[in-house]
């Protein structure tokens, strides 16, 4: 089932000249769209969304974390005190 | 969520109809709760949810100004809130009036405190379904607040972030309205009515200095935006204010952004902090709370947890008030905000006090000292206590 999901990925300061994002739509069956973004030395921050079958989106997701990349949903701060 | 850049959705307000609409004298006509301001709040019709929210009081508390070093501080205190005994009454009841006139008949959020009692509270009152989702390893303690009202708890297995993506999920899924997810842009925008009623107390005029503990950072860059809605719609004059933030060391990531000098917020992986209420690691508002503090002259501090423990002594013993975590993170800030003349001795402070210390109680359990004991006797009075105390002063 096709579906799109829409996330924030936050790179880490090791992570932030590596071409993930291209890595990401080359490896996966996935359609990978920025609509937001803001690198520094320290720290990348995209807002992007993610089209596919849910199992290669799932399969992306758990990819990108395994790299290193924290991955919420764009709703962040879902759990609140 | 705004399509274009995945950023958080603004309510937006005709100022110039409401400027024509109202005044301080219909305002000070109506009912002291949180709807007097009814026209700044994003409900169509009258609210049916919530009606006896707010109008907490904002009390002067002399003696804690002076143990603090300021000329006038004004605790505004929501630890006696209605119905949950927190600030979060006012965002949820909005949230619910909300999602009432669209139709939802199921509510629902994911917490593990105040936003779950008031969401379970104020559903429950209302007749509406509601559900709350909290991580598998929370304390039964915590969860009894939310039972009680006879919502559906449901504990999830796994870290905060596949919850949070879980509910975004069920939220998309099944029309479901979670209060801080779809409803969230109405949902924050209850959080202003504390600062038009902080405005409202003071006779129409805005504080100089404004304290506020961030989480998600939501609630400073609320009060800053009711601040500059009574400026625009002409109720209260445009005098300069600032406003500052507050948060828990142990998860700081607002704190720490402002201190380097930039915008980006960096997450905190593992927040660790006795501050269960303002451990949000990927505080959603956190850029948009920098620039309120910059834009006003703002600044921000952080507390230990041994910090936030005297903070909440502090309040008690000098004020009266007795605070959740979230209270004790707030003095303690304002204390550092003040010694550094980030608050300068000489002016006026308020400090938002968001939460009832009932909820958090084991944090200063063994902190507070033991009661004496005595048999009954009057000559075991005198010798134990009255000598003792009378030799100490």
């Amino acid at each position: 089932m096709k579906e799109t999901q829409r996330l924030w990925l936050m790179f880490p300061t090791k992570l932030v000249t590596r071409p993930i994002i291209w890595e990401l739509g080359k490896d996966f069956n996935v359609v990978t769209n920025i609509r937001q973004a803001s690198v520094t030395e320290e720290i990348g921050i995209v807002s992007l969304s993610l089209d596919g079958e849910r199992e290669d989106i799932k399969k992306a997701i758990a990819w990108l974390e395994k790299e290193g990349v924290k991955v919420e949903p764009v709703e962040i701060n879902t759990i609140e005190g | 969520m705004c399509d274009f850049d995945f950023g958080p959705l603004e309510a937006a307000y005709d100022y110039d109809a409401i400027k024509a609409a109202i005044s301080r004298d219909i305002l000070r006509s109506r009912k002291r709760r949180m709807w007097r301001y009814r026209e700044l709040l994003p409900i169509d019709g009258e609210p049916t949810i919530g009606t006896q929210v707010g109008f907490t009081p904002l009390v002067r508390a002399d003696r804690l100004a002076k143990k603090l070093g300021v000329r006038t501080l004004w605790i505004k205190n929501d630890t006696v809130n209605y119905p949950t005994l927190s600030f979060k009454d006012r965002v949820v009841s909005v949230a619910l009036n909300r999602a009432k006139e669209l139709g939802f008949t199921t509510v629902a959020c994911a917490s593990t405190g105040n936003l779950a009692n008031s969401v379970a509270a104020n559903a429950a009152s209302a007749g509406l379904k509601s559900y709350v989702l909290i991580p598998a390893d929370l304390e039964q303690g915590k969860v009894l607040g939310s039972l009680v009202y006879g919502t559906n708890v449901i504990g999830i297995h796994g870290a905060y972030d596949q919850v949070n993506r879980l509910c975004s999920e069920i939220a998309g899924k099944y029309g479901w309205g979670f209060v801080n997810v779809n409803l969230r842009p109405y949902y924050a925008e209850g959080s202003k009515t504390m600062g038009f009623e902080i405005c409202d107390q003071l006779d129409w005029r805005i504080p100089r200095h404004t304290v506020v503990p961030m989480a998600s950072g939501s609630l400073l860059t609320k009060i800053h935006k009711s601040y500059n809605e009574l400026i625009k719609v002409g109720i209260v004059d445009s005098t300069p204010f600032s406003v500052h933030g507050a948060q828990a060391t142990g998860c700081a990531p607002i704190s720490h952004a402002m201190k380097r000098g930039t915008d980006i917020v960096k997450p905190v992986p593992k927040p660790e902090t006795i501050v269960k209420s303002l451990a949000i690691g990927t505080p959603a508002d956190g850029y948009y709370a920098i620039h309120a503090m910059r834009d006003t002259g703002g600044s921000c501090e952080d507390a230990s947890d041994a910090e936030v423990v005297e903070g909440i002594q502090w309040l008690a013993e000098y004020a009266g008030i007795f605070a959740e975590t979230a209270g004790g993170v707030t003095v303690a800030s304002a204390k550092k905000l003040i010694e550094s003349g980030k608050i300068p001795h000489d002016e006026e402070v308020v400090l938002c006090i968001t939460g009832h210390g009932l909820k958090t109680q084991e944090a200063v359990v063994g902190k507070c000292g033991e009661p004496r004991l005595i048999k009954p006797s009057l000559r075991e009075f005198e010798e134990q206590i009255y000598a003792k105390d009378t030799a100490a002063a």
